[in-house]
């Protein structure tokens, strides 16, 4: 049964993800025979939080907004035979075509007379561990189950960074506090989200 | 394997889309010689999807829908068919496209007899992009920076008063750090480097070139 516009909790139910399987299953099955139907289905439950990020910070018009959607949406349809189940779940996939597009579009905008795409600054080769889509997994449950314990102030600050696409310098004369406090910030929630790795 | 790193909430912007295109270009060669910084994004990848995923959505009409249904024919773009072009030899594939040729077929303007420097065109208004490169045992007189400046090292390596650096080793200095960096003796060292103001030589003997140190943004 699909779910339309569901809530945010909807998204992840358990330790499996199950959730995320639907969704890379249906992605799977949309490049193996471009059925309309399941890219439907995609589009319904996509299209609306592509809109959201659009909108976030209110960085763009609502006419950006539809065109953002329409953009990421057919670049999903052309590219879905490149979704590699193995590597990342479908919504983290989508993500990344949607702050692609998003910072191409923001480019645009501000007449940017540049060769370079985003798709463009993907490293030229990405891990193939085994076990980087397990891990991915394992990490994106982490990150869903620790985030309702994050102080307020350090998920305001990574909702700005990565949804409303605000620098760390710009959420600090937004929230009117020093830039170190908002840098200090982002560390810690990245340490409390145990996403932080040894380098 | 790549010592010197971008630290984490540099990272974080890179990896939220919201670095300056230069700045973010120079990130992005920086993963292709470092796999511990290219897991840090991944990871860094997976909260953006969280967060995305946990967005209260915003109704979209059917018409848009419709509209989207209706281009599903169109001929996709023909880069999303292939992949990236591939890199040939050891340098990212962005820079070699931002180069177009190898170093040799670059134009190197000559700022002292160990030092010449290559322009290069990302589009970006703020920030100068340019390559370096040292003559081995050179060295670059002593200088300041008005702003920030990152710097990638590609060949060689070079050393100053806070260590020694190599192949993929990254450098991030904000403004008013002096530094004189010498090119190891072994080789010559080919530095990518990015800028959002012009270098200030503090040592009497080059101090008079300052007023001709514009930044080259673009």
């Amino acid at each position: 049964m699909e779910k339309r516009n569901g809530s945010a909790s909807d998204g992840w139910e358990g330790p499996t993800g199950r959730r995320t399987d639907e969704w890379s299953e249906c992605l799977t099955q949309i490049a193996a025979t471009g059925d309309r139907a399941a890219f439907t289905r995609f589009f319904r439950h996509f299209a609306p939080l592509i809109k959201s990020f659009a909108l976030s910070g209110s960085s763009l018009s609502a006419a950006h907004a539809d065109e953002l959607v329409q953009e990421v949406m057919l670049k999903a349809w052309q590219k879905a035979s490149a979704f590699n189940p193995e590597k990342a779940a479908a919504s983290t996939w989508v993500y990344t075509i949607a702050r692609n597009c998003r910072t191409d579009m923001f480019r645009r905008l501000q007449k940017f007379d540049t060769p370079l795409a985003a798709d463009d600054f993907m490293p030229d080769q990405e891990p193939s561990e085994p076990f980087a889509m397990l891990q991915s997994r394992r990490s994106r449950d982490t990150i869903h189950a620790l985030m309702g314990t994050l102080p307020p102030d350090q998920a305001q600050i990574l909702a700005k960074v990565y949804m409303e696409g605000k620098s760390h310098a710009e959420a600090a004369a937004e929230l009117d506090l020093p830039l170190g406090t908002v840098k200090s910030r982002v560390r810690l929630a990245i340490q409390k989200l145990q996403i932080q790795i040894d380098r | 394997m790549a010592k010197f790193h971008p630290s984490v909430d540099l990272l974080t912007e890179y990896v939220a889309g919201i670095l300056p295109l230069a700045q973010s270009a120079c990130i992005s060669a920086h993963l292709n010689y470092c796999p511990q910084c290219q897991q840090q994004s991944a990871r860094l990848q997976d909260l953006g999807a969280v967060l995305f995923d946990s967005l209260t959505p915003v109704p979209v009409g059917d018409a848009l829908l419709n509209t989207v249904l209706a281009r599903l024919d169109e001929e996709p773009p023909l880069s999303y068919r292939r992949a990236q072009d591939p890199a040939v030899g050891r340098l990212p594939a962005l820079l070699q496209r931002l180069m177009k040729g190898d170093f040799s077929e670059l134009s190197w303007n000559k700022i002292t007899s160990s030092l010449g420097i290559s322009y290069l065109k990302t589009g970006d208004p703020g920030y100068e992009f340019a390559l370096y490169h040292i003559k081995a045992g050179g060295k670059i007189p002593e200088h300041t920076h008005r702003g920030s400046e990152m710097t990638l090292v590609l060949q060689g390596g070079f050393s100053d008063a806070a260590g020694s650096y190599h192949e993929g080793d990254f450098l991030f200095r904000e403004a008013s750090d002096t530094h004189a960096p010498t090119a190891l003796q072994s080789e010559d060292c080919i530095c990518l480097a990015v800028l959002d103001a012009p270098l200030r030589f503090t040592g009497w003997k080059y101090r008079w070139m300052n007023p001709f140190l514009q930044l080259r943004a673009g």
